[in-house]
């Protein structure tokens, strides 16, 4: 038996000896304190293994490899729990040589769990709504507490939570408020009437702002975008330098890690007294704060999430956002983040602001709800050993539905999508310009 | 011969039947413990139940029109049909209400003999496509265990059995023998239900809600498993 595996992606392992026992130490944990247990119990009765999810899930239709089939990696879980926490399993165990949790049976569920973009797209076509996201989510927290998780986002995560920068990407502080700087003078010089700023640790600001850090780093049009709508709808809003990061990878492997960033986050609120945490323009960190307020924060202490395209989209139907009509003369189409969409949290909300601000708004043949992911969801895009799966397998289907739609840009606001969706056109040399919402909103905003 | 018929229609049948019955009532208390259990807590969490998304869930799977020719719509018209015959048919047949009445008072109207001989073959011919389909697609097969492939089988049996015994014309075996296999492998199929799979029939109302409370998170979850695994002074 290997005492280490050898994944597709990187994983700073430590401790390679006695896996199975550690996994099921782990597992049982969890399975003791969470709502976990009950769900599995259901699942492992109803799962008819009646293969719908394959004509759902964009990596299988890519690959057509058995093991990306939704169920099949799902089974991997359920075999572990019926095995060893049900009394059938133990009775089995008992009576033959039924199933032993083996190290081999281990590094399957680590490959297979993080070939999966958790979009959730084949709970859709689950006729038993089994929760495929769910159970890839609940496997990798096992596993990440026997230490097998992406280097990419452990390293991410150690940095938010014990770094200096308190952000995944270890942008200093100093140099955020250079950007900042630097973004108001270029806004000044675009719009030299409206004195656009980037209000910094603004104590008792009703919204705090909390992008993806990326956006810092990648994104000047989207956060332009942002502060020139958050002043045209005069709102009271400000970016806390202690912490303003607003990804979350805890919702992509660690119910532990996704408690103490959204704790962090709120902790900053609090610190600057805000009253609402806002979202910049990414799927994930809105899911995580959003469910991650309601999870693990005590009701009295939770402030609304919103994510800035409801806001947005809100100030636009109160007639507070002014829009100039059909300002973008080229085709445009929109990818749903799967991390908004799939509930049909924010599906319309966006798609009404790019109608009217749009000549020729396309949409993509299977959109909203049912959207295909972009093939870099569940935390996979930031990965990069896996560049060439994420954009043959993971992202050929994304990539086909934006070439038939033959639009000059697609508008994607999420900071996983946006970067899996840059690299998308790269390798498959697609006539599109990526853009985020609000890098197209700037062009039609009335400040009069 | 007789004597086994009567034994099978008789105890094996009241028998197995009582198992089904129980072992899904106790499948169905314990799921509905841990549902009120969990709803309990969202509710001393404040959190609020999507009741409206999950009831339109649910129907939409009760009542499958909209997912017929969505995806793989062969399979789905095939299990679609093949769950209405097996559903209807036992219930609604005439001899079957028969049985029933004799034996505790209770009937019910009964559909017509061509359309129970139309839904019987329906469910013949339907369980035999699972069956093929399940062995034949790459995918079916990738995710199938031994019991998979057995149960379309296996219900298709009294559906078979049952059909020859009442067509002697066509019936190579003798009656008794066909009623014999009809009413053995019915009984198989009540005393393995609440075990297998099959108990989705009773669990199946419940299942959008359990995966929309799944989310919902235990609120010091996180914590108790850091401290149950000793980890509370681990750095990340």
């Amino acid at each position: 038996m290997k005492a280490q595996a050898k994944y597709s992606y990187h994983v700073e392992a430590v401790d390679g000896q006695e896996r199975p026992r550690r996994f099921l130490e782990a597992f049982a944990a969890i399975l003791e304190h969470s709502n976990y247990g009950p769900v599995l119990e259901h699942y492992t009765r109803v799962s008819a293994k009646c293969s719908r999810c394959t004509a759902s899930c964009q990596v299988y239709e890519a690959s057509g490899d058995p093991r990306d089939i939704p169920c099949h990696r799902t089974e991997l879980l359920l075999k572990v729990y019926r095995r060893y926490f049900t009394l059938a399993g133990q009775l089995k165990a008992r009576l033959y040589d039924y199933y032993t949790l083996t190290d081999a049976h281990i590094d399957e569920m680590a490959e297979e769990f993080w070939r999966c973009t958790a979009c959730r797209r084949c709970k859709l076509s689950c006729p038993m709504g089994i929760d495929h996201g769910m159970v890839a989510h609940l496997a990798r927290w096992v596993m990440s507490e026997i230490d097998i998780v992406p280097k990419a986002l452990l390293v991410s995560v150690r940095e938010q939570l014990e770094g200096k920068s308190k952000n995944t990407s270890a942008i200093p502080v100093a140099a955020i408020k250079d950007t900042l700087e630097f973004l108001e003078e270029e806004l000044e010089e675009v719009f030299p009437d409206q004195k656009i700023k980037f209000p910094v640790d603004v104590e008792g600001a009703k919204y705090v702002f909390f992008p993806a850090v990326s956006d810092y780093l990648m994104e000047a049009d989207t956060l332009m975008g942002n502060a020139a709508m958050m002043h045209a709808i005069d709102a009271s809003w400000t970016v806390g330098t202690q912490n303003l990061d607003g990804i979350d990878y805890g919702l992509f492997y660690s119910d532990r890690m996704w408690e103490r960033i959204i704790k962090a986050q709120l902790a900053e609120i609090k610190r600057l007294g805000g009253q609402v945490m806002l979202i910049g323009e990414c799927g994930h960190a809105s899911r995580s704060a959003r469910e991650g307020m309601q999870n693990f924060i005590a009701p009295e202490d939770r402030v609304p999430v919103v994510n800035i395209m409801e806001l947005a989209h809100e100030k636009f139907r109160q007639g507070k956002l002014k829009l100039k009509p059909d300002v973008i003369e080229e085709r445009t189409t929109y990818h749903d983040p799967c991390n908004i969409a799939r509930t049909g949290w924010i599906v319309e909300q966006p798609r009404v602001l790019l109608r009217h601000i749009c000549k020729d708004f396309v949409e993509m043949d299977s959109h909203g709800v049912n959207g295909i992911c972009c093939g870099g969801g569940g935390g996979t895009v930031s990965i990069d050993e896996i560049h060439e799966f994420r954009m043959m397998i993971g992202g050929k289907t994304k990539a086909e539905q934006i070439r038939k739609t033959g639009a000059h840009y697609v508008v994607t606001p999420c900071a996983n999508c946006k970067k899996q969706v840059d690299e998308i056109i790269k390798a498959h040399k697609l006539p599109t310009n990526r853009v985020g919402l609000h890098d197209l909103l700037i062009k039609a905003i009335d400040f009069s | 011969m007789e004597h086994w018929l009567e034994w099978a229609r008789g105890p094996l049948f009241r028998a197995s039947f009582a198992i089904m019955i129980l072992g899904l009532l106790r499948v169905l208390v314990l799921q509905a413990i841990s549902l009120f259990g969990l709803i309990r807590q969202a509710k001393r969490n404040q959190r609020k139940i999507p009741y409206a998304v999950v009831a339109k869930a649910s129907l939409r799977w009760l009542i499958p029109v909209g997912k017929l020719f969505e995806r793989r719509a062969v399979f789905s018209l095939t299990s679609v049909l093949f769950h209405i015959c097996i559903i209807v048919v036992p219930i609604l047949l005439g001899a079957h209400i028969l049985l029933w009445e004799r034996g505790i008072g209770l009937s019910w109207p009964a559909i017509s003999m061509q359309l129970a001989d139309i839904l019987t073959l329906g469910a013949i011919v339907t369980g035999l496509a699972l069956f093929v389909i399940r062995l034949s697609v790459m995918a079916n097969r990738a995710i199938s265990r031994a019991q998979d492939y057995v149960w379309p089988l296996l219900i298709v049996l009294p559906f078979l059995s049952g059909y020859l015994a009442m067509h002697p014309a066509i019936n190579p075996f003798s009656y008794e023998a066909s009623m014999l296999i009809h009413v053995l492998s019915a009984n198989l199929i009540f005393l393995l239900l609440p075990f297998s799979k099959l108990s989705h029939m009773a669990l199946f109302p419940a299942t959008q809600l359990v995966s929309e409370l799944g989310w919902f998170l235990k609120p010091d979850s996180a914590q108790k498993v850091m401290t149950t695994l000793h980890k509370e002074n681990e750095a990340i």
